[in-house]
């Protein structure tokens, strides 16, 4: 076990567990459960500022998720219901705000390593997994436009295109404008 | 559970269900059997798909190739393992769905060039072919390319270049093809030239960028060709049995091929099911494997391989490599789509094919930033930010033509897979010209990056692997000279063909699967002739017989 990794929670946190999923067949989310789940979501677009409106316009594709991945082997509930207990022990320790950085910014885990930790649990299967999530759903879409660049319209995962032909599906090569960036630098 | 069929088809993939499908809109209660060794997958699962997006896994890669299980000898690593999907719908479970034609050249290379083989066809005996391939597979393509010539327009418009693509598309505009030392007239001269990558798709592609497990069914796959065929109420007679993995061809005679003999890898039993037409569509991996274990008292060696040129021949594509880095990206730049869209033909040309052809495309994946991943490693909004915006990355690829050579092999080894199919070993060396000429064709390629105002940072040419793989049961004029006739027959059989990459006798160089769906096309058209040509003989003799036993009837009387 990677000690160093434990360095940011308490007994809760620091408790150690095997490394393969959190075994959870016939459990399911309660719908308290899932408010907690969500407000982990919503921390993750606050906290790097990549949701362009709010994070319920992703809340469907991430509720799609949350069912697929709970109530189809391997059952993920164990995880998330282990996430809720990780994250209502930062709480405790560092407010709301602070629970979310310490655990985005500071975790000081390898994330290549196997989980062997509550904590550990709760950021691989749950915290990474929603990052993914978030960003192949939308989240992208604030990367690009820092410069005046063309906003991206598509990341591996994200439903970009549509049955029209009129939308356009990425950011196209158009001779007249591309490029003009890099030619300038 | 029946056990005789018209036709019997070994292989679960684009092959299968092209001529399964071909077959069956012929005649529809024609009766088909496909015997595939691997099991259903799943596809277009919601769960498989969100694994994919947050775990990059895939849920076929346990049907790949060990590398203990498919090895390689020689001068030179042959990677076979994890190049191949053993399962229903076959390797279109994970391809890029990239759609090419060969050109005219490469069905006479060794007339052109004095190595490697000539098809016993040409590029015209096949182009009404591409057209109901591409038909098919509903290629996104662009009518204006002029690279190889095509009667029809493609069937769906092409994906645009991205943004990205401008730079490369800007770099070749202003170089000429540069002639090296080998290539075919050195006083020829014309620009590169910017082509559209065709892709299949059998839906409206969403662009998810998942290509590798499509969650809409918008990448063609053979899987939902062979679930329409056996939903289609029309088609009575057409069966698939997965898990069903074949190891014995049967004949009767040697020219009459019988049966074929598979276990039930679920229950274990064996079972030999009659056709009257068997066509071998599993790969030009399993095909030489399968003709060589068929031993008998009329092919000591295996079917058709009384010259010993079974699983010989084997050809591959080289990828060569150059990345190209700058220093910042300011447009935020990444590509956008799962695949290629920008390519270029220029050096896919007869002039080129002494040396050896590449066929040019802009990497897939490059450039590119992993915005998920740096959050996942702790870094903030404006450090990511430093890093969307600074180093790009771009990656120009090739892939080189290689001609078949006798010494190279594939062939079984001891042992057998988890789904029963024998274990591979590739017999696969290089010669030192052809790394020569490997390593001359890399410099193009790095005078590209540079034209882009890139700093090279890596030019390599890659392993040559099995994904492409042709040339193991070829297509020829005689058993001397090949393993099958020009319609994939193989020789001194009447009724065994294959319908495999394994019968190309030059793999071009570019993807073989739009020929392979082509030649499975005109396989069709000619199994079809001959089964008229037959009914028609049979009536013939039918009316004779008539007519004989009339006038006995008379003189009786």
């Amino acid at each position: 076990m990677n000690k160093e990794l434990t360095s940011i929670g308490g007994p809760v946190c620091n408790e150690t567990l095997p490394a393969g999923l959190i075994f959870a067949e016939g459990q399911s989310l309660t719908h308290q459960n899932k408010e907690a789940l969500w407000e982990i979501f919503e921390a993750i677009g606050t906290n790097w500022s990549n949701t362009i409106y709010n994070s319920n316009n992703q809340r469907s594709s991430w509720y799609e998720m949350l069912k697929a991945k709970t109530e189809n082997a391997p059952n993920y509930a164990g995880e998330y219901v282990n996430a809720i207990y990780v994250i209502n022990e930062l709480k405790a320790m560092y407010g709301t705000g602070g629970a979310y950085k310490k655990l985005f910014f500071e975790s000081g885990l390898d994330n290549s390593a196997p989980p062997t930790t509550r904590l550990a649990h709760c950021k691989i299967y749950v915290v990474n997994e929603f990052i993914r999530m978030q960003i192949t759903a939308g989240g992208f879409k604030s990367w690009g436009t820092k410069y005046g660049g063309e906003q991206a319209r598509n990341y591996h995962g994200f439903l970009g295109g549509t049955r029209y032909n009129r939308t356009p599906r990425v950011r196209a090569y158009d001779p007249d404008t591309n490029n003009l960036k890099n030619n300038q630098e | 559970m029946k056990n005789q069929f018209d036709y019997i088809i070994v292989g679960g993939g684009v092959a299968a269900a092209t001529t399964a499908k071909g077959l069956l809109e012929h005649k529809h209660d024609t009766s088909i059997l496909i015997l595939e060794a691997g099991p259903e997958i799943i596809a277009k699962d919601r769960r498989f798909w969100w694994d994919y997006i947050t775990r990059g896994e895939r849920p076929y890669t346990f049907t790949y190739d060990q590398k203990f299980e498919a090895d390689s000898t020689g001068n030179i690593d042959y990677q076979t393992d994890g190049v191949r999907v053993k399962a229903y719908g076959g390797s279109t479970m994970h391809w890029g769905a990239w759609c090419l034609r060969f050109r005219p050249e490469d069905f006479n290379l060794f007339t052109n060039t004095g190595e490697g083989a000539d098809w016993p066809i040409n590029y015209e005996d096949l182009e009404t072919y591409y057209n109901d391939a591409e038909a098919f597979l509903s290629v996104c393509g662009d009518d204006n390319a002029n690279w190889v010539p095509r009667s029809k327009p493609y069937p769906v418009p092409p994906f645009e270049w991205t943004a990205a693509d401008g730079e490369m598309i800007k770099a070749w505009e202003q170089l000429d093809v540069v002639y090296q030392d080998g290539d075919i007239n050195p006083g020829k001269k014309s620009k590169i030239q910017s082509g559209k990558m065709p892709i299949a798709r059998y839906r409206k592609c969403m662009t998810t960028g998942t290509c590798k497990y499509c969650p809409i069914g918008g990448r063609f796959n053979a899987q939902y060709v062979l679930d329409d065929l056996k939903n289609d109420t029309r088609f009575i007679n057409f069966e698939v049995r997965v898990n069903s993995p074949v190891h014995q061809v049967n004949v009767s005679s040697k020219s009459k091929i019988e049966s074929v003999t598979y276990t039930d890898n679920l229950s274990g039993n064996e079972y030999t099911v009659k056709g009257s037409t068997i066509i071998l569509a599993s790969g030009a991996y399993n095909v030489p494997k399968l003709l060589r274990a068929s031993k008998n008292e009329f092919w000591k060696d295996g079917i058709g391989n009384d010259h010993d040129l079974v699983g010989r021949f084997v050809v591959s594509h080289s990828m060569l490599n150059v990345v190209g880095k700058a220093s910042s990206n300011p447009n935020g730049w990444f590509q956008e789509y799962d695949f290629p869209t920008l390519m270029s033909h220029s050096y896919n040309t007869k002039e080129h094919q002494k040396k050896g052809k590449i066929f040019m495309f802009k990497n897939r994946t490059t450039p590119n930033v992993d915005i998920a991943q740096l959050m996942i490693d702790g870094k903030t909004r404006e450090e990511i930010d430093e890093i969307v915006y600074g180093e790009m990355t771009i990656n120009i690829q090739a892939f080189l033509e290689e001609k078949g050579k006798h010494r190279n092999r594939l062939e079984a080894k001891p042992g057998k897979d988890r789904f029963g199919l024998p274990q591979t070993t590739v017999h696969f060396s290089r010669t030192e010209e052809e790394m020569k000429n490997a390593n001359d064709r890399l410099k193009l390629l790095e005078q590209i990056i540079e034209k882009m105002g890139l700093e090279v940072t890596s030019s390599r040419v890659d392993k040559p692997g099995g994904h492409h793989t042709t040339g193991t049961a070829r297509m020829g004029t005689s058993p001397e000279n090949s393993v099958t006739d020009k319609f994939m027959k193989v020789h001194n059989t009447d009724n065994l063909y294959v319908c495999s990459n394994a019968a190309f006798p030059t793999g071009s160089a570019v993807n073989p699967t739009l020929t392979l769906t082509a030649m499975a096309f005109r396989l069709v058209n000619h199994l079809i002739e001959k089964q008229t040509n037959q009914t028609n003989s049979n009536t013939n003799n039918a009316n004779k017989t008539n007519t004989i036993q009339e006038c006995l009837s008379r003189e009786s009387n």
